[in-house]
C-alpha cells in the first residue's frame, strides 16, 4: 500500500459493524410481531380491546366477564386511552402490526371509507344478525356498511347534541330563574348570566366554558348557530352545498357569545380552561352555568358526586322562540371495530354482539354518558332526571342530517384529501374571546371561503384518480329539515324518494 | 509493506508498553482497542436507532404525502417546504419561539450568574438550603408545573392576582395566560424560574475554577465586592459566559411540554412555538400531516444546527480565550 494503510479502513470497518450491529437489532426488535406467538397455552385467547371509553369500563368488564365464564379460556386485555393520545397509539400500532383486536377510532380523524380501503378492519361475518338487532336505519352505507358487508355498528343515539345547557338550580333560583325550566332563549341566557354574576360578589359568575378547547367551542357555535336558523350540518348548507360560516347565524352566534365575555357575565378565567376543568370550577359552585353534552351529569355523579343534586338542566338556548329550529346530526357512527391484524376476529365479534342487546342499552343509560342507540332504554333505566330530561330535549330538538358520505362514498376521499384550514372555526371563536379576531364575519367569510377552495381543490383530485365526484353532493334538494333523513331519502329520483314536506 | 508484529522482544523490553514503530494491521489495532469498541457499541446502536434513523426517516418523510395513518404514501418533492413557506401560523411560531430565546436566555444567565456569586460565598448562611429551593423546580415535572401555574396565575382567587390587587399593583385581575398580550411572556416567566436551577448550576461550576487566593489578594488591595465582581470573577468567567449561553439557548427550543400544560399554544396562537406546532400537524390535526410536520422539523432543524454551529464557534472561541488568558 503505497500510504501505509490497509485495504480496509477502521472506519470503513465501524461503519459496516455498525451497520450489521443496527441491522441484528433491527431483526431482533422485529422477531416477535412477525414471529412466534405470545408464550401462552395454544387454546388460550387474549383478546386485546383498546377504547377511551372509561366511564363504560365497568359495563363492559361485566359484559367480558360473562363471556369468560362460558369461555375460560378466553380473556379480555383492556387499554383505556385519553382520545388525543389513542389516535397516535393506533397510527404507530398499525404500521408495526401490533394492532389491538378490536379498537375504537378515537384521535384518527382519517375517514373511515379509506380506513377500510386500506384494509384496517375485518368485515363482521354475522353483519345480518347484527343489522336485525339494531333499531332500523342504525348500518348506512358508507358509515358501517361497506360493499354490502357490515364491519361496525353505532352504541349511542345520533339524538344528541354538546351545548346542553346545564345549570346550577342554587344559583339560578337565587337569581330568579325558575330551574324546573331554566333559559331557553339566547335573551334569556343572558339575563341569568347576569342575575347569577352581579349577585356572586365578583367570585360567582353566570357563564363558564373551556374557551382553551377550541374544537369542542366550534361545536358550540355551530350549534348555536342552528339555533339561530343555519341550515348547516358540519357547517356546510346542506340546500345549497356551500360552506355557511361566513353567514348571518354564524356571525349572530359568535356575537352572543364574545358578548357574554364583554359584559363581565363569563367566568373570567374560562380562556385558559378546557371543558374538563372547566366543569370541575363550575362543580365548585363559580359559575351558574355550563354548556355541554349529555354526559356532563354522568361526570358529575363520578367525580363530583356532592354537587349532583344541585344540576340542573335546559335546552340549548334558541336565538328567537318563534322560529322552530333543529340541531342537525350526522349519521350513527360505528364505535368499535375488529382489526384487519386480529387472529381471532370470530372471537372478538362474538364479544361485540354483546353490545347490541336491550340490556346493554339500559346499562349504557345508567352510565349516563352518551344516549344509548336504543333510546327507549332510557326510560327503563335507573338515571338521574336531568339525564332523562336532556334525552328528551333531545328527541325535540334533533334531527338526522343528510349525509354527503352516504349519498356518495366518493366524497371520503375528497375528505380525506382536503388539508385543514387555518385559524379554523373553534380558533376564530377564540380569537374572538381574546380580542384578536375583532371582525366576527370577515374572518368567518375568508375561513369558509378557504375551505369551499380546498374542497374544490380536493375534489379536482379526486376526479383526476377517475373518482365520480362533484359538489352536487353536498346538496340535499329533497331535504326538509325538521324531518330526519332517513336511508329512504338517499334513493336516487325515481325509486320512491320521499319528497319534501 | 508489512511490520512485524510477532518479533521477538529484545531483552528486557516489556511486551505491554512496545508499539511498532509503522503503521499497524487494521485487525490488529481494532483486537488492541477492543474495549474500546465494545463498551461504545451499546451506545452507537441506540445512537443509530433513536437518533439518525429518526433524523433520517424526517427527511425522507418530508418529501411525501402522507397522513401517518394510510398506506398511500405519495411523493411530492419540495411540496412540504413550499407550503410551510407559505403558512404564516408556522412563521408566527417560529418568531414566537426565537422571541422566546431572545427574551429568556439573557434574564436566565444574569439571574443564575447573580445567584451563583451569592451563593458562591462561603459566608453566606444555609447556602445549601437556597441551591436546593433554586434547583427544586429544574426536578419537578413541567406537566405538573404548567397545571399548577395555572391555578397560580388564575384572574379569580389565584394568589398572584390576590397579591396585585392587595397591593393595589391592579384594579382588577389580570388574565395572565388567558389574554394573547401577557400569555407569552407568563409562560417565559414560568420558563425561567422552572429552569434557573441548571443554569446556575453551570455558573457555579465556573465559580469553582476561580482561584480563592484571587479574591483574597483583591479584598487585602481593598476592592470592595462590586470592584471584586466587576474586575476579576466577571472577566475570569468570560469563556464560560459564551458556553452557558449557548447551553441555555438551546434549552429554550425545548419548551414544548410547558406551552402545551399551560396555555396549548392559545389563546389564538399566541403562545403556540415551533414544537407546539408540530406536534399539532403530525398528531393533532384532524388529518393528520406526517409528510408537512417533517418538513416543519427539518427546517427548525436545520435552524437549531445554525445555533449548534454558533455554539461549535463559541467553544473553539472560549477555548482560545482561556488559553490566552
Amino acid at each position: 500500500m503505497a500510504d501505509g494503510r490497509d485495504g480496509i479502513t477502521r472506519r470503513d470497518l465501524i461503519r459496516v459493524a455498525g451497520g450489521t450491529a443496527a441491522g441484528l437489532a433491527g431483526a431482533t426488535l422485529a422477531g416477535p410481531v412477525a414471529g412466534a406467538a405470545p408464550a401462552a397455552r395454544q387454546d388460550e385467547v387474549v383478546i386485546r380491546w383498546w377504547d377511551q371509553f372509561q366511564p363504560l369500563e365497568a359495563l363492559h368488564r361485566s359484559i367480558w366477564d360473562r363471556y369468560t365464564e362460558t369461555h375460560p379460556n378466553v380473556q379480555v386485555e383492556y387499554t383505556v386511552y385519553n382520545p388525543s393520545e389513542m389516535g397516535q397509539a393506533l397510527q404507530l400500532a398499525f404500521s408495526s402490526r401490533q394492532m389491538p383486536d378490536v379498537h375504537s377510532l378515537a384521535g384518527v380523524s382519517v375517514p373511515v371509507p379509506r380506513l377500510v380501503a386500506d384494509g384496517w378492519f375485518t368485515p363482521l361475518a354475522r353483519g345480518e344478525e347484527i343489522r336485525q338487532r339494531l333499531p332500523a336505519g342504525s348500518l348506512l352505507d358508507g358509515i358501517t356498511v361497506f360493499g354490502g358487508q357490515v364491519y361496525s355498528f353505532p352504541l349511542f343515539s345520533f339524538r344528541q347534541y354538546t351545548s346542553c345547557n346545564w345549570f346550577n338550580r342554587e344559583l339560578m333560583e337565587g337569581a330568579g330563574v325558575d330551574p324546573e325550566v331554566g333559559p331557553q332563549t339566547w335573551d334569556e341566557f343572558r339575563q341569568a348570566a347576569a342575575a347569577v354574576t352581579d349577585g356572586g360578589g365578583g367570585q360567582i359568575f353566570g357563564w363558564i366554558q373551556g374557551i382553551q378547547f377550541t374544537d369542542r367551542l366550534a361545536v358550540h357555535v355551530d350549534e348555536l348557530a342552528q339555533m339561530a336558523g343555519a341550515l348547516t350540518s358540519g357547517g356546510i348548507d346542506l340546500t345549497t352545498g356551500q360552506y355557511a360560516h361566513g353567514t348571518d347565524p354564524y356571525v349572530q352566534a359568535l356575537e352572543f357569545l364574545v358578548s357574554l365575555q364583554q359584559d363581565g357575565y363569563l367566568f373570567p378565567a374560562s380562556s385558559s380552561l378546557d371543558a374538563r376543568t372547566a366543569r370541575a370550577r363550575w362543580a365548585t359552585g363559580a359559575a351558574g352555568m355550563f354548556l355541554d353534552g349529555p354526559w356532563n351529569v354522568g361526570v358529575i355523579q363520578g367525580e363530583f358526586s356532592e354537587f349532583l343534586d344541585k344540576v340542573g338542566i335546559a335546552p340549548i338556548p334558541v336565538a328567537n322562540p318563534q322560529t322552530p329550529t333543529f340541531v342537525h346530526a350526522v349519521p350513527p357512527v360505528g364505535q368499535l371495530w375488529v382489526s384487519s391484524q386480529s387472529a381471532n376476529a370470530p372471537i372478538a365479534e362474538e364479544i361485540l354482539l354483546e353490545l347490541t342487546t336491550p340490556e346493554y342499552y339500559v346499562g349504557l343509560a345508567e352510565r349516563m354518558d352518551q344516549p344509548p342507540l336504543d333510546l327507549t332504554a332510557v326510560d327503563r333505566a335507573e338515571v338521574h332526571p336531568t339525564y332523562r330530561r336532556a334525552v328528551a330535549l333531545f328527541q325535540e330538538r334533533v334531527r338526522l342530517a343528510p349525509s354527503p358520505v352516504v349519498k356518495n362514498p366518493a366524497v371520503a376521499d375528497v375528505l380525506a384529501e382536503m388539508a385543514e384550514v387555518h385559524p379554523n372555526l373553534g380558533e376564530i371563536a377564540q380569537g374572538a374571546f381574546s380580542g384578536d379576531v375583532t371582525d366576527y364575519r370577515a374572518a368567518l367569510t375568508e375561513y369558509a371561503g378557504k375551505l369551499s377552495a380546498e374542497r374544490e381543490r380536493a375534489i379536482g383530485v379526486v376526479q383526476g384518480r377517475g373518482g365520480q365526484v362533484s359538489l352536487d353532493d353536498w346538496v340535499f334538494p329533497n331535504w326538509d329539515p325538521a324531518q330526519d333523513y332517513t336511508d329512504a331519502f338517499y334513493q336516487p329520483a325515481g325509486s320512491g324518494t320521499p319528497a319534501a314536506q | 509493506m508489512s511490520t512485524p508484529t510477532t518479533s521477538p522482544l529484545p531483552a528486557g523490553a516489556s511486551r505491554g508498553t512496545r508499539r511498532p514503530a509503522g503503521p499497524r494491521p487494521l485487525a490488529g489495532r481494532l483486537w488492541d482497542d477492543r474495549w474500546i469498541y465494545l463498551f461504545l457499541l451499546p451506545t452507537a446502536i441506540l445512537y443509530t436507532l433513536y437518533t439518525l434513523w429518526p433524523i433520517a426517516a424526517s427527511y425522507w418523510y418530508s418529501l411525501l404525502d402522507w397522513n401517518g395513518f394510510s398506506r398511500d404514501r405519495a411523493f411530492v418533492g419540495l411540496a412540504n417546504y413550499r407550503a410551510a413557506l407559505d403558512d404564516p401560523l408556522f412563521w408566527q411560531a417560529f418568531r414566537q419561539t426565537f422571541l422566546f430565546m431572545v427574551v429568556t436566555v439573557p434574564i436566565r444567565v444574569a439571574l443564575a450568574l447573580a445567584a451563583a456569586v451569592a451563593l458562591n460565598n462561603p459566608r453566606l448562611p444555609f447556602a445549601t438550603l437556597f441551591r436546593t429551593a433554586l434547583f427544586l423546580p429544574v426536578v419537578t415535572t413541567t406537566a405538573i408545573v404548567g397545571v399548577v401555574m395555572g391555578f397560580i396565575f388564575d384572574p379569580v382567587g389565584g394568589p398572584v392576582n390576590l397579591l396585585l390587587l392587595r397591593a393595589g399593583l391592579v384594579e382588577r385581575a389580570v388574565n395572565f395566560l388567558g389574554d394573547s398580550d401577557s400569555a407569552l411572556w407568563t409562560v417565559m416567566g414560568v420558563h425561567v424560574w422552572k429552569w434557573l436551577g441548571v443554569t446556575l448550576v453551570y455558573w457555579l461550576a465556573a465559580l469553582q475554577t476561580v482561584s480563592e487566593d484571587v479574591y483574597e489578594a483583591a479584598r487585602v488591595d481593598g476592592a470592595n465586592g462590586w470592584r471584586v465582581f466587576r474586575d476579576i470573577t466577571l472577566p475570569l468567567l468570560k469563556p464560560f459566559t459564551v458556553i452557558i449561553v449557548l447551553l441555555t439557548a438551546v434549552d429554550t427550543l425545548q419548551v414544548f411540554d410547558l406551552v402545551l400544560t399551560m396555555t396549548n399554544g392559545g389563546p389564538f396562537f399566541s403562545t403556540e412555538v415551533v414544537e407546539t406546532y408540530i406536534y399539532r400537524q403530525a398528531f393533532a390535526a384532524t388529518i393528520p400531516r406526517l409528510g408537512y410536520a417533517s418538513a416543519l422539523a427539518v427546517i427548525f432543524g436545520l435552524a437549531t444546527l445554525l445555533l449548534a454551529l454558533g455554539q461549535a464557534g463559541g467553544l473553539r472561541w472560549a477555548r482560545r480565550a482561556r488559553e490566552a488568558g
